[in-house]
């Protein structure tokens, strides 16, 4: 059966189905008691600051729109410009929410919010990864984000969210322990099959521990990575290993597997709820150490935005990126590399939510400079990284030809990037990020393979 | 001397700058009152109170955000910067009596008259620009424009010995309304821009603070 082309409410592209956006049923009553909810204070404490100053104090300049990847990308494209997304929420902040626009409503730029708006805006919040680059260099310091973020918790309180990040997403993980739904079972096996090809490719077998009680450290991937990014799994399990360190992955019978959090993209209310069952895991487990695989958003949650939402009291264990482990057991001598043994020219992504957003700029570098000889940086870099486009739960979502929109869009910028540094591997240690590469290598036909750090240290290991 | 005269010379001076300290206080209070967000900080920031002042004073005296990345914004937002530092430098040398707050005032108001001329203009003809701008925006500039302009012709700031002893016989809460009477129009109009200012964006000076100190950059080390 063909795919059905679901109508146009915005641009060439439907990220939510029909089913998830229900077109036909009146829900602008409902968004604005969402929205008034979003502004008051005590409703939405975790964000209600920056929120409502990036509502209220845009000088409208224009100068996120210099450096965000899809407006740049699509060749200025009035739609995709920063400001006129979040002025689509900004317009019905104005017109229902403030007394000049209520008494004013042209002179402010207000504008009743209509069914028709509500879609357009639905979709257009998911045309933005949230990578804040443009936050970083607006001279006022306002968050496009931010607002895109807040619009999407208003959705989702009104039951309009991508199935990607929700049904398919946080849902399924709080009931399986992961939002890949594998079993306990299944995910028994895969670490055995693992194993045996550690064993096949290195010529060694290792025992890779799995819910240990009291390890020192608990490595939580993004469970993705067993299905798609194995290379990863296998290469932290080796520096683990290598390192000679109480270690211990989890599965499903612990709890949550998954360092995953999709709430981070769409909902606090999914987000508190899967962050605490992380926490829960861990305790149970009683380990010391959390280390968070290569997923920069997982890293971003577990980090920083656990910080204020759960007393410190209540999560007795540390947070670390795998990145920092890695980059203190090399320059500790406690594992040992030859750089010699990734001889082909390498670069680095740096993923938002990592980099931007977690301040891990040197660690991967160091990393990958002792793993491999020939290291070249893409321009810019650090700070001013182009998002990749998998940001956001983009990774995950290619329904209503949305693979194209990122190909096209941040995908395009990425691949000259690329070609630029003429690298045969680009190198990162962030899941969605991965998932973008292999889509953009494929799409723009690059002569090169992405790679995890943990990968390329792992074939660097001297044992 | 009639009522209006009266009216602007005497009372809304007080009135206006009540509005603008109280309406102000409240919104910096409001905001700092707010619950602590949850971690949203970018990285790099600068770790030391050291470090975030020069960068804060590097950020307000160059505007190198648009420097860097919004060329054609910055020159004529730096002139309407400037002047407004210029005006409030003014105040200040005006009451302490230097006989070049002249040249400052003369100096602030032709750089914002200048500045919120050449804004005004790049709204209006820059498509991109023009598309994100509503009504009050051009407004906005307009008011400045004309704040300036008429305390450049009415020869307002450079009447420094007038000008200072009628601030000095508000600030004595003695007001001399009547030495006032060639500058109504001026201080009208700087009386409603005081009034305005709370309400509007352009309270972004304190804004700001929040915006870097509690949200952009994390916390001290
Ligand atoms: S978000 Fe910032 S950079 Fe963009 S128009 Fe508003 S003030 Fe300017
Ligand atoms: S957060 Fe990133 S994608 Fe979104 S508007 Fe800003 S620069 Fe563009």
């Amino acid at each position: 059966m063909p795919a059905v082309v679901a109508r146009k409410v915005f641009d060439d592209y439907r990220v939510l189905s029909d089913e998830a956006l229900r077109p036909h049923e009146p829900r602008v009553e409902k968004f604005l008691q969402a929205m008034r909810k979003s502004l008051q204070q005590k409703e939405n404490w975790t964000f209600w600051l920056p929120y409502t100053l990036s509502l209220d104090t845009c000088m409208k300049c224009g100068t996120c729109a210099e450096v965000c990847p899809v407006y740049q990308a699509t060749g200025r494209k009035e739609i995709y410009h920063p400001v006129y997304r979040t002025d689509m929420l900004r317009k019905i902040y104005k017109r229902y929410f403030t007394l000049p626009g209520k008494l004013f409503p042209w002179l402010v730029g207000a504008e009743d919010l209509t069914e028709e708006k509500l879609n357009a805006l639905a979709e257009n919040v998911y045309r933005c990864t949230i990578c804040r680059r443009c936050s970083y260099v607006c001279p006022v310091a306002i968050d496009n984000g931010v607002i895109v973020r807040e619009a999407r918790k208003i959705f989702d309180a009104i039951g309009i969210a991508p199935d990607e990040l929700k049904k398919k997403g946080t849902r399924l993980q709080l009931q399986a322990g992961n939002a890949t739904g594998m079993p306990a079972a299944a995910f028994l096996d895969m670490v055995e099959f693992l194993e045996d090809e550690i064993e096949e490719t290195r010529g060694y077998r290792i025992k890779i521990p799995v819910d240990k009680e009291g390890a020192e450290f608990l490595l939580m991937h993004n469970a993705g990575d067993y299905l798609a990014f194995a290379e990863t799994v296998m290469g932290a399990a080796e520096v683990m290993h290598a390192a000679g360190v109480d270690w211990t992955l989890n599965s499903p019978n612990t709890g949550i597997n998954d360092a995953v959090n999709y709430g981070v993209f769409y909902s606090d209310v999914e987000f508190s709820a899967v962050i605490k069952a992380h926490v829960e895991t861990a305790r149970k487990l009683g380990i010391k150490k959390l280390v968070v695989g290569e997923c920069g958003h997982a890293f971003e949650a577990l980090k920083y935005l656990i910080l204020r939402l759960i007393p410190p009291e209540e999560r007795p264990f540390e947070v670390i990126s795998i990145l920092e482990l890695e980059d203190q057991w090399i320059r500790e001598g406690r594992i040992k590399v030859d750089p010699q043994k990734n001889p082909e020219p390498v670069t680095f992504h740096d993923s938002c939510k990592l980099g931007r957003l977690g301040g891990m700029f040197e660690e991967p570098r160091r990393i990958l400079k002792a793993c491999c000889p020939d290291f070249r940086e893409m321009t810019p870099n650090r700070e001013m990284s182009l998002c990749c486009g998998g940001g956001s739960g983009f990774a995950i979502m290619e329904k209503g030809g949305f693979l194209k929109f990122r190909m096209e869009t941040y995908g395009r910028l990425k691949a000259e990037q690329l070609k630029a540094t003429g690298a045969k591997v680009v190198a990162c240690a962030c899941s969605n990020c991965k998932a973008q590469f292999r889509e953009i290598i494929n799409y723009h036909k690059l002569p090169m393979r992405y790679a995890g750090v943990s990968e390329l240290l792992a074939n660097a290991l001297v044992r | 001397m009639d009522f209006g005269h009266y009216l602007i010379a005497g009372v809304m001076p007080y009135v206006a700058v009540a509005f603008f300290v109280l309406g102000l206080g409240y919104k910096i209070v409001y905001w700092f009152k707010a619950p602590m967000h949850l971690h949203w900080e970018l990285f790099p920031y600068p770790h030391t109170m050291a470090e975030q002042l020069k960068e804060m004073i590097t950020e307000v005296f160059t505007l190198h955000s648009l420097y860097r990345f919004n060329r054609k914004h910055w020159l004529p937002s730096l002139m309407m910067h400037w002047g407004f530092y210029l005006l409030v430098g003014w105040l200040v040398v005006l009451l302490l009596g230097f006989s070049f707050a002249a040249y400052v005032g003369t100096t602030g108001g032709v750089l914002v008259l200048a500045g919120s001329f050449s804004l005004f203009l790049l709204r209006l003809l820059d498509a991109e620009v023009r598309k994100i701008s509503a009504p009050v925006e051009y407004i906005n500039l307009i008011f400045v424009f004309l704040l300036a302009s008429s305390g450049l012709f009415s020869g307002f700031l450079g009447d420094i010995q007038l000008v200072r002893s009628y601030f000095l016989s508000l600030l004595t809460f003695k007001p001399d309304a009547s030495i006032a009477a060639d500058y109504l129009t001026p201080l009208l109009l700087f009386e409603l821009f005081l009034i305005y200012i709370p309400f509007t964006r352009m309270a972004h000076f304190a804004a700001k603070f929040f915006t870097y100190h509690k949200i952009k950059w994390g916390e001290l080390h």
